[in-house]
């Protein structure tokens, strides 16, 4: 394997991040727009402009990277991706918007998120259920029940869900999957259900 | 470079248009970065009739909106549809952009594939050996999404490419397969398919 050099593994590193955030918010506006949830349109938003900042971060590092000529067309490579992940973070945007502006959304638009093939849910961790204190790796709820976390709510704030991060009783967990889950997400959450072991 | 074509009104609800829109255009996300993760120029020409699609989908829908609405408030809710359905065409366009990117051969580094391929925790390519037990099973049997939380987005059979597979398709020895999912899913699923799991729990 290529020994990648430093100034390009951090704008390897920049990119990823700027995926990650980009589709984040896409699964987020969208069930902003099902939950019609100002909160979570305003956290899409939030993160556009997040966005905006890594953006302008990652091409500075692309630009100021010094590559040399015939290493253009990788470079051109990346800021491409990048414009890319700033356009679906736009879009985002634009979608949350629509909640925020604070018209009571069409019926259309909400059946449409309900009956698309996802269903989004919100579910309540309650302080005896076995998901407390289990990191999101070990809950493996997409597998237990088919349901993905796209965020999660503690307080005021809203997380984004890493593989590491650790369930706390209290917690809103904002799910999209498969209808059949989100009787067993819920279960789970209330503690009606415990975790295999 | 062929002109578009004319896009005829058809009658279908909103709703309908919206939820294909919807659902293309993530299908189309995943699908560019497969091509981009696993350098498919065939993967990225699918995303690219992907697209003409959707737009065909936004016009479609813009047309039958337009008709809908019969007074203000009408036009006041229609018009947050009609934005929506430009934020969804705009990802759709963004799913296009990568798959650019792979047919024009600019370039996606090697460094940037193993980057990605190291955090992409939602995609696989995998091929399904004879002695899987996926061989000669439909998918709606198989209840990969209930059981695994692993859908199978594409399916590359000999030459032909089979995108968003129907229910009744029915996998065959030497498929390969693009599947997202959860990370430890997506493991099972790996294993399933290369024969190495013999059992598919749930």
């Amino acid at each position: 394997m290529v020994q990648p050099k430093k100034p390009f593994k951090r704008i390897v590193d920049k990119l990823v991040e700027l995926k990650d955030t980009s589709e984040h918010m896409m699964d987020l506006a969208y069930s902003s727009l099902l939950l019609n949830s100002s909160e979570l349109a305003e956290e899409v938003q939030a993160l556009e402009e997040h966005v905006d900042n890594l953006h302008t971060e990652f091409e500075l590092l692309v630009l100021s990277s010094g590559f040399k000529p015939e290493e253009s067309k990788d470079f051109l490579g990346l800021i491409r991706l990048g414009v890319v992940t700033e356009t679906i973070a736009d879009a985002a945007a634009q979608i949350a918007e629509v909640v925020l502006r604070g018209i009571e959304p069409h019926p259309v638009l909400r059946l449409v998120i309900e009956e698309a093939e996802e269903t989004v849910t919100r579910v309540k961790v309650s302080r005896n259920s076995s998901l407390v204190g289990k990191s999101l790796r070990n809950a493996r709820l997409p597998e237990e029940t088919g349901m993905w976390v796209l965020s999660i709510r503690r307080g005021k704030k809203w997380l984004r869900p890493q593989p590491h991060t650790v369930i706390k009783c209290e917690d809103v967990l904002i799910a999209s999957g498969y209808s059949e889950g989100e009787e067993d997400l819920r279960k789970l959450a209330s503690g009606e259900t415990v975790l295999p072991e | 470079m062929a002109s578009p074509e004319k896009i005829e009104y058809k009658p279908i609800p909103v709703r309908d248009l919206l939820i294909e829109m919807k659902d293309i255009s993530e299908l189309m996300i995943d699908l560019a970065y497969s091509a981009a993760l696993f350098h498919s120029r065939e993967l990225a020409e699918e995303v690219l009739e992907l697209e003409k699609r959707v737009d065909t989908l936004a016009y479609i829908l813009n047309m039958n909106a337009m008709l809908a609405a019969r007074d203000a408030e009408d036009a006041e809710a229609l018009a947050g549809v009609s934005v929506v359905a430009t934020a969804t065409d705009k990802i759709s366009d963004a799913a296009a952009d990568i798959a650019i990117i792979v047919l024009r051969e600019i370039g996606v580094h090697p460094i940037v594939r193993e980057a990605f391929e190291r955090v992409e925790e939602r995609l696989t390519r995998t091929e399904v050996k004879p002695n899987s037990i996926l061989v000669g099973q439909k998918l709606e049997a198989l209840k990969l999404a209930a059981k695994i939380g692993v859908d199978i987005i594409a399916i590359r059979r000999k030459k032909e490419w089979i995108i968003n597979p129907e229910d009744d398709e029915i996998i065959k020895k030497g498929d390969v397969l693009i599947a997202r999912g959860a990370p430890m899913g997506i493991q099972e699923f790996k294993g399933l398919a290369e024969g190495k799991i013999q059992k598919l729990e749930g």
